[in-house]
């Protein structure tokens, strides 16, 4: 799920960016360093939106750094458990697949796969309904349904399962 | 009729809960045997056992084990051994207890049982335990377990939630499928154990692992449909529980106490109802005392109770209106037929006094008199209290005057004395009078300092120790 929060950050700049152009050195970045981090509180931040505010410097004594508490708004993506998420599979061999949404991996096993599915190996290993119908295979997309989430300081990971009404392969690029 | 009076408070167990307890067990422990060494040796006659506890559990209330085995033909051991596991599974409250012969006689006389057979051979202390069905805890307990069957089927069943479970065959470590991401390995595309390295297996749930080693998707199916089936086949077979529960769900809990509340209650009862009950055929039968049926079964609630509450409560009402204190009487004013009678005691209690006397010979029925003598009788109190604050306050005034009086004359032996004192006895009396200006004074830190300064000057004339002034 997206949310759009506000948090803050010290940022620390160095004073060769002090000039004309310091909000937007300091902007530019806290958008490098921010952007595509992941916490575990609030998720994958996925875009800075705006700044609300930066508070005064601080002077690092020796260095010549100075601190900035900065307070921006962006985007954040957070799975949760039972949100339904569409995903890109990255990788199938016979325990199941895995599927990324966005920054975010999931892992569907093979028993959360539907039963009329079979594994099929070969250069191309992939799950395969009986008569061939659906194809679940590298680059394609699913449908699926996160049950459970791990979450760690900086890393997310989840399982989903696509055994379930309206999930499954949503777009085949081999068929295509 | 007397003796209803002690059997009222005897716990009764409504029927639908022996029921409950009887039907339990049938549908869940028929088949239990305890754990044992030689299993297959016992096992026969150890079959049904747990029935046959139950049931005999269900018709009594706190029961010594040993008893218990005696009447059931059961080897002791076993027995315990089955109760340890119903206590186990929260249906059976126990209690030990190292008793001499002298207590298991308390016991046992409690319970209407024979007393001299015992008395002989336990000399010494033995460990006792004495066990009870907790039928509330049942009742919970056998919900839970439904529940658990049921959402095991459940799952079971449409396994969609389930986090997938891996296993390591070599060093046993569990996985599940939020590690994935670590375990997968670029050899191969199988998951590998992070210690050791061995492929990992996929753990079946336990209801499905016996068939399904490897089987694929068609034996997977055909579980499926075996759970379905099972599913199924539970809800029929639980249907009377179920309805049973449902029953029970409104009813009052049978709730024993503990034991020595117990036995001393069911003591009282057995002395009291001593010439009636020891014939009972139950009892004798009995031999070593169970408590028979009549501590479940039989309600005697009935009438004696209520003529003795009604007995109680007249009485009562007599006491209360005699120490009826005389604020009370302002309500008393009011027309009732009783409060004129409580106003008839109360004028008796208080008849020492000559007005009242001649108040009550007129008052009984003229209440305007009775009025005034109130008004009479309040004003008066009013005024004596009025005198006594009057006192009161003069003595408090005097004694705060003396203390006064007494505080200045220490505060100014204090003042005077400060320094002969000091001289004499050194530090500890400083220190108090150091608490002591701080104290009177909010003012905390200027105080110290002024107080240092006067030691000091005082110590200097002194010459004495200059140390404790520092510290």
């Amino acid at each position: 799920m997206f949310f759009h929060i506000v948090l803050e950050r010290n940022m620390q700049l160095h004073p060769r960016f002090f000039g004309r152009n310091l909000r937007e050195n300091l902007v530019s970045k806290l958008m490098k360093d921010v952007e595509g981090t992941c916490s575990g509180r609030h998720g994958f931040v996925v875009a800075i939106t705006g700044i609300e505010s930066i508070g005064k410097g601080l002077i690092r004594d020796g260095t010549g750094f100075v601190t900035f508490p900065v307070k921006y708004q962006c985007v954040v993506f957070r799975p949760f458990k039972g949100e339904i998420l569409e995903a890109v599979v990255t990788l199938v061999n016979k325990m199941g697949f895995f599927a990324e949404a966005g920054p975010v991996q999931i892992f569907v096993s093979k028993h959360l796969i539907p039963d009329d599915m079979e594994f099929q190996a070969g250069d191309m290993p992939n799950y395969t309904t009986s008569d061939g119908s659906v194809k679940i295979q590298k680059e394609c997309e699913v449908r699926l349904k996160i049950i459970g989430t791990r979450v760690d300081a900086t890393e997310i990971f989840c399982v989903g399962t696509i055994k379930d009404d309206f999930l499954g392969v949503i777009n085949d690029p081999a068929a295509a | 009729m007397e003796k209803s009076i002690t059997v009222v408070q005897k716990t009764v167990v409504l029927e639908p809960f022996i029921k409950l307890v009887k039907l339990l067990v049938r549908i869940f422990y028929d088949n239990y045997t305890p754990e044992s060494d030689n299993q297959q040796k016992t096992a026969k006659n150890v079959r049904g056992t747990a029935v046959i506890v139950l049931d005999a559990l269900a018709r009594r209330q706190w029961v010594r084990e040993e008893d218990l085995a005696k009447e059931l033909k059961r080897n002791a051991k076993e027995l315990r051994k089955l109760i340890r596991h119903f206590e186990e599974q929260k249906f059976v409250m126990r209690y030990h207890r190292k008793e001499t012969a002298k207590r298991a006689k308390m016991y046992s006389y409690a319970v209407g049982g024979p007393i001299d057979g015992r008395a002989e051979d336990n000399v010494k202390f033995h460990t006792h335990s004495y066990c009870c069905l907790d039928y509330a805890q049942i009742y919970d307990i056998v919900r839970y377990k439904l529940h658990r069957l049921k959402k095991k089927f459940k799952d079971e069943l449409e396994d969609r939630n389930t986090v997938q479970e891996y296993g390591c065959p070599n060093c046993k470590r569990k996985y599940n499928a939020l590690d994935a991401l670590r375990l997968i390995s670029m050899e191969d595309d199988s998951f590998h154990c992070e210690n050791c390295n061995g492929e990992l297996v996929m753990e079946c749930n336990k209801l499905t692992s016996e068939e399904v080693v490897d089987g694929g998707d068609n034996a997977r199916r055909r579980q499926r449909e075996k759970v379905k089936v099972w599913l199924q086949d539970l809800e029929v077979e639980l249907k009377p529980l179920t309805e049973l529960i449902n029953r029970v769900k409104d009813l009052p809990f049978p709730a024993f106490e503990p034991f020595p509340a117990w036995e001393v209650r069911a003591a009282k009862a057995a002395r009291e109802n001593g010439d009636l009950n020891p014939n009972d055929p139950s009892r004798s039968l009995g031999g070593y005392g169970s408590t028979p049926m009549p501590f479940l079964g039989e309600t005697k609630v009935e009438v004696n109770l209520g003529e003795g509450k009604e007995d109680v409560k007249s009485k009562g009402g007599d006491s209360s209106l005699k120490v009826l204190p005389p604020w009370m009487i302002k309500q008393g004013m009011n027309l009732t037929e009783e409060q004129r009678g409580e106003m008839r005691q109360e004028a008796n209690v208080d008849g020492l006094s000559d007005d009242k006397k001649s108040v009550m010979e007129s008052g009984d029925d003229n209440k305007d008199l009775k009025d005034e003598y109130l008004k009479a009788y309040y004003a008066a109190i009013l005024e004596q209290q009025k005198l006594a604050a009057k006192l009161n306050q003069q003595e408090s005034a005097g004694e705060s005057t003396t203390t006064d009086i007494e505080l200045a004359a220490t505060s100014s032996d204090r003042q005077v004395g400060m320094k002969s004192k000091r001289e004499e006895e050194e530090e500890e009396d400083v220190e108090w009078e150091e608490q002591a200006s701080v104290t009177a004074n909010g003012n905390y830190k200027v105080d110290l300092n002024v107080e240092a300064e006067e030691a000091e000057e005082k110590e200097e004339e002194d010459d004495d120790d200059i140390d404790w002034e520092e510290g």
